[in-house]
């Protein structure tokens, strides 16, 4: 279980990004985090695997208090919490491989790994990880050379080398075309059935909250405006979220493709 | 069994080819050009280590050819095997050579340590000003020794500042009590002791020299040891005595600071070093305009006329680039006399050749949509190219002269390295004097001349690029007159400049005989020749008649109209069956050997061998009492006893670039591998923004910056008392450079990264060594390799110029040959320099390609 209680983020330039933040994701849920651009989306999500410290607040996961955790203590959580990313963040001439692989080193020799070395099993989880999202075919290829769709595959296999029990997904739609979009979610969906991983995921479009998560939490202005299920999530509630002008828009569903 | 029989797809048989003839098993097994690439490689490497005679290199030599079996064996089994342990070996014998060659002796780093530390202690201890001093001094005469009755001394006492000796007169050995009165409070002084001759020497007492203080009144006493200060061989007379005198001197500050004399020379090169740099830059900029016209392809492109004319101008171009700045100043002293002159004409030249280069690319890269829409329009030509040409190209023109007034004015203060101009002149000075002090208040000027014009420029450069206004006001009024002012101030400070660089067109036109020898002598470089042998036919001369006749008889081929005469008298010299068409020497030649040419720049043999000359019997010819043997006239010349060969100069040339590419090599090497952890160190984003990280990323970059405007071409001044001038010392100076300049440009490159991956590898647990291998380490490794290559292109260049000044390599050969008037030979070395500069130009392109 992941709790969040009274997180607050300032940054140095004076923004609060999340003001007082507090509510709970338990094992198993595909939670969706939704909000305008600069809400607090991405600084929530980086603040439960401490990418950006927190200015106070906590965050505790499984009983362990992630905010006071440092060094080794804060890597050995860190492994257990897969991430995926807007951009993919992939090293884009380092192969597939290589970029699944550095997705273990939480788990590794901190000293052999820097040489390249990893153990056979390793290298065969790997190409079981690939296999999973479809792409072993392209261990061998650099990382650019592969389309975006294919980028975030990349990325959810690097995630599922760390076994994760919770896997952190920020914006992993964005920047990838509808169709590509429901493909994505729907390896999260099953990595949420088969595996039992906890999602929490960052949505922009409204249809694939209701397609996929099976609870909500709504930013606004870094603050929870909204806590539910997703069918509670009225047009209204959207409007309290999203503002006035806000439309909901329709991304093209599955069976389109 | 022979080899043919074995079927090809057998690995043993291209491993074995390999194992004796490297890369010839792999040519047959159908990898060409991995074939190839390994035989010249092993083939260059056993010329240098034949060259070098480090013999010691063929261990990893063998261990090539074997993995050169290794690699065919392993082709033939069908496998993809990597470079890795070849390019090892090859790189270990290619730094082994280097390393002989350009002299590495790390060991002299040390032992020379002593001698660079007073250039690094005088860094902190500039000469900029002085304290003027005002003397006080108090004399009071005292008689050596005591006599009866004591004559009156013949010397005056001081009245403003007294002296009273506790005596009038004592004795050599004694001790003498000193009063001192009306002298400067609270200051100290010496004593000093004047001999009968007036000539002072310190005083001393028990063997101390004596130092006095005066109180808040004036007053001191002290006490001294009267010398023995008369020579023995004139000491007074028993019962005479001499006037001795003592003195107390109080040197106090008085008046403001002034500055030294170095400061006001400084000052002035400061100034010099503008001047050229903005000169340069001007005079360029309007001779590059039209060159780039002509250079650019789509303007140049239209039919075979022009199209000649760009290739044309494109090469002329190249070559002039291809040389540096400072043989160009060379070149030119020969031209036009050393001086600021020779100094501005190869800054200009360089400029022109390098701007109108960049003009012209930036004049390709137009957008032709907005020609297309102001054409639309209906406007005419100078329409066109006021509303859609520059406006395209005047941003980047600017930026790109921007740039160049930069390296202009970095190149201004080496410039004087050969010449007299600019700062560099005043360092070379100083260090050939020792005068380190002032070489330091030099260098220190250099660093900020070069850091307040990048910082000036740079902040022009940017308002251009960003389309912001340079003058702020929006008032017509002031923006006007701001106009005004700047206009005034470019056409002064050209009008200054033109002073202060000399300027003597009229030196053009009074050199150009020597310059047009010059470029004679360049358009026929020293290539081939063919050996030869100098021939001598002689006959006697009997000066004058009757006197001793000659025993050795004449040669069939040389005759006289005469036996023989007196001096004047007229004499018709025949040479026959000489070599045709060949200038011979004919001389007066005495029995002792001694021998005058009867005409200089005489003569020319005719199509059959012949030569003849009208000429008067020359005084030395007379044979004088007790010689048995009248003179000779001789005819020499030289004769071809071989085939063509290159000549020496071409050997010396051939092993000089060598010598100079393995110095830029190691050069570079060295720079970046001390570069590399360093820029990690002066990364913003690695460094994070802890106090010690903050510290340490500004104190390196500044430090990046100051080192990185002095000139390698300066510091081979240092490092050639460091280790001794010769190829090291310009490794040194080299790499000396590279390390900031790559450091500064790693560290950007740094900067630059995405640091998406960083973020996604962090979150997955990893440690920050783990980070940096699997998230940044492959980000950076292509700006890394184009950074390397770069710098590697520019110290080839620098390293054919770094020899002037004690670096070795082909530049200190080259200046050897301008100042002995050989320029055939400096002509050959600057063909080598140009060949040279074009293959690495091309080879390194190539290599960037792949990068991208």
């Amino acid at each position: 279980m992941l709790q969040i209680k009274n997180l607050t983020k300032v940054f140095p330039t004076g923004t609060v990004a999340l003001n007082n933040v507090s509510f709970e994701v338990h094992d198993g849920e595909y939670l969706a985090v939704i909000g305008l651009s600069g809400s607090g989306k991405s600084t929530l999500l980086r603040c439960i695997n401490r990418l950006i410290d927190p200015t106070s607040g906590e965050v505790i996961w499984n009983e362990h208090n992630i905010t006071s955790a440092s060094g080794a203590e804060l890597r050995r959580m860190r492994r257990q919490i897969g991430m995926i990313f807007q951009h993919f963040n992939l090293v884009k001439r380092s192969s597939v491989m290589t970029n699944v692989l550095s997705g273990r080193l939480g788990y590794v020799h901190p000293v052999w790994s820097l040489f390249g070395r990893f153990s056979a099993a390793d290298r065969q989880r790997a190409m079981a990880a690939l296999e999973r999202v479809g792409i072993a075919d392209k261990a061998d290829n650099r990382a650019d050379q592969l389309s975006g769709g294919q980028q975030q595959r990349v990325g959810i296999a690097r995630a599922l080398m760390q076994e994760p029990q919770l896997l952190l997904a920020d914006e992993p739609v964005a920047s990838l075309d509808p169709v590509l979009s429901h493909s994505i979610l729907r390896y999260l969906e099953l990595l949420n059935q088969q595996d039992g991983i906890t999602v929490l995921c960052s949505l922009h479009f409204l249809d694939l909250v209701h397609r996929y998560a099976t609870r909500v939490v709504g930013l606004k202005g870094g603050e929870l405006v909204f806590d539910g299920l997703p069918s509670e999530l009225t047009p209204e509630k959207f409007k309290e979220v999203y503002g006035e002008e806000a439309e909901m828009v329709q991304v093209a569903p599955p069976h389109a493709a | 069994m022979p080899p043919e029989n074995k079927p090809p797809s057998s690995p043993w048989f291209p491993a074995l080819l390999s194992l004796f003839i490297p890369g010839s098993g792999q040519f047959i097994l159908k990898e060409r050009s991995r074939g190839f690439v390994l035989f010249l490689t092993v083939i260059i490497l056993l010329s240098l280590i034949a060259w070098t005679r480090a013999f010691v290199l063929l261990v990893p030599m063998v261990f090539l050819f074997f993995w050169s079996a290794r690699d065919a064996y392993r082709l033939a089994k069908g496998r993809q095997p990597g470079w890795g342990a070849a390019l090892l070996l090859a790189g270990l014998v290619l730094y082994g050579t280097a390393i002989v060659v350009t002299e590495v002796r790390p060991t002299r780093l040390i032992t020379g340590l002593p001698n660079v530390q007073p250039y690094l202690r005088s860094l902190f201890n500039p000469d900029l000003f002085e304290q003027p001093t005002e003397e006080i001094t108090g004399v009071a005469p005292i008689m050596v020794p005591c006599v009866d009755p004591l004559p009156a001394p013949n010397r005056e006492a001081s009245t403003d500042h007294i002296l009273i000796p506790e005596a009038p007169c004592t004795e050599v050995g004694n001790l003498l009590h000193i009063t001192g009165e009306g002298f400067a409070p609270n200051e100290s002084g010496q004593m000093q002791w004047i001999d009968p001759l007036g000539t002072p020497r310190r005083a001393t007492l028990d063997g101390q020299v004596v130092v006095f203080t005066a109180d808040e009144n004036g007053r001191f006493e002290t006490a001294l040891t009267v010398p023995q200060a008369v020579p023995l061989t004139a000491q007074p007379a028993p019962g005479e005595t001499l006037t001795h005198a003592v003195r107390a001197v109080q040197s106090i500050p008085s008046g403001r600071l002034q500055p030294t004399q170095t400061l006001s020379l400084v000052w002035e090169k400061i100034g010099e070093t503008i001047a050229l740099a903005f000169l340069a830059t001007v005079m360029g900029v309007i001779f590059a305009v039209p060159v780039s016209f002509l250079a650019a392809r789509n303007l140049m492109g239209g039919n075979a006329v022009t199209l000649a004319i760009y290739n044309i101008v494109r090469a002329i171009l190249n070559i002039i680039r291809s040389i540096e700045t400072l043989m160009w100043a060379i070149i030119f002293a020969v031209w036009v006399g050393l001086g600021p002159f020779a100094g501005t004409l190869a800054l200009w030249f360089h400029t022109v050749a390098a701007l109108a280069k960049l003009y012209s690319e930036a004049i390709e890269s137009i957008d032709p949509g907005p020609i297309e829409a102001i054409r639309a329009t209906g406007a005419n030509w100078p329409q066109m190219v006021v509303y859609a040409v520059l406006p395209q190209i005047l941003p980047t023109f600017t930026s790109f002269t921007l740039y160049r007034f930069d390296i202009n004015v970095r190149l201004s203060t080496v410039i004087g390295l050969v010449s007299d101009a600019g700062l560099g002149f005043l360092v070379v000075q100083w260090v050939r004097l020792n005068r380190f002090s002032a070489m330091a208040t030099a260098i220190i000027a250099i660093i900020i001349v070069v850091a307040v014009l990048d910082l000036a420029s740079g902040w022009l450069r940017e308002r251009i690029i960003q389309g912001k206004p340079i003058i702020s006001s929006k008032n017509p009024v002031v923006r006007a007159a701001i106009k005004l002012m700047i206009v005034v101030a470019f056409l002064a400070t050209f009008a200054w400049s033109w002073q202060v660089a000399k300027i003597n067109l009229v030196e053009l036109v009074t050199g150009a005989p020597k310059g047009l020898a010059l470029a004679r002598e360049f358009a026929t470089p020293d290539l081939f020749t063919r050996p030869t042998e100098s021939r001598a036919i002689s006959t006697p001369l009997t000066v004058p008649c009757g006197a001793a006749e000659s025993t050795i008889p004449a040669d069939p081929d040389i005759t006289l109209s005469v036996d023989c005469g007196d001096p004047g008298d007229p004499v018709v010299i025949t040479g026959t069956n000489l070599p045709p068409n060949r200038t011979v020497s004919i001389r007066w030649v005495m029995p002792d050997g001694a021998f005058l040419r009867v005409k200089s720049n005489c003569c020319d043999t005719d199509g059959d061998g012949n030569v003849t000359l009208d000429a008067a019997i020359n005084p030395i010819m007379v044979v004088e009492e007790g010689q048995t043997e009248p003179g000779r006239v001789e005819i020499t010349y030289e004769e071809i006893v071989g085939g063509w060969q290159v000549t020496e100069t071409v050997r010396t040339v051939i092993r000089l670039s060598i010598v100079t590419l393995l110095m830029a090599l190691l050069a570079t090497t060295i720079g970046a591998l001390f570069a590399i952890p360093l820029s990690f160190l002066a990364a913003r984003n690695i460094m994070g923004d802890s106090p010690i990280g903050r510290t340490t990323y500004y104190g390196l970059r500044t430090a990046f910056n100051i080192a990185r405007s002095i000139e390698p071409l300066i510091l081979v001044l240092v490092a050639a008392t460091w280790v001794g001038a010769g190829p090291f010392a310009g490794v040194l100076a080299l790499a000396l450079n590279n390390i900031p300049n790559l450091g500064k440009l790693f560290s950007e490159s740094i900067e630059e990264i995405d640091p998406g991956p960083v973020e996604a590898v962090t979150a997955s647990g990893a440690t920050r060594m783990q980070s940096l291998v699997y998230a940044i380490v492959p980000q950076i490794i292509p700006p890394f390799l184009a950074f390397i290559i770069y710098q590697w292109d520019i110290n080839i260049r620098m390293s054919t110029v770094i020899g002037f000044v004690g670096g070795g390599g082909i530049g200190q050969q080259f200046r050897i040959w301008v100042s002995l008037n050989q320029y055939g030979a400096a002509a050959t070395a600057i063909l080598a320099i140009v060949i040279m500069v074009w293959t690495m130009d091309y080879l390194s392109a190539k290599a960037r390609e792949r990068l991208v």
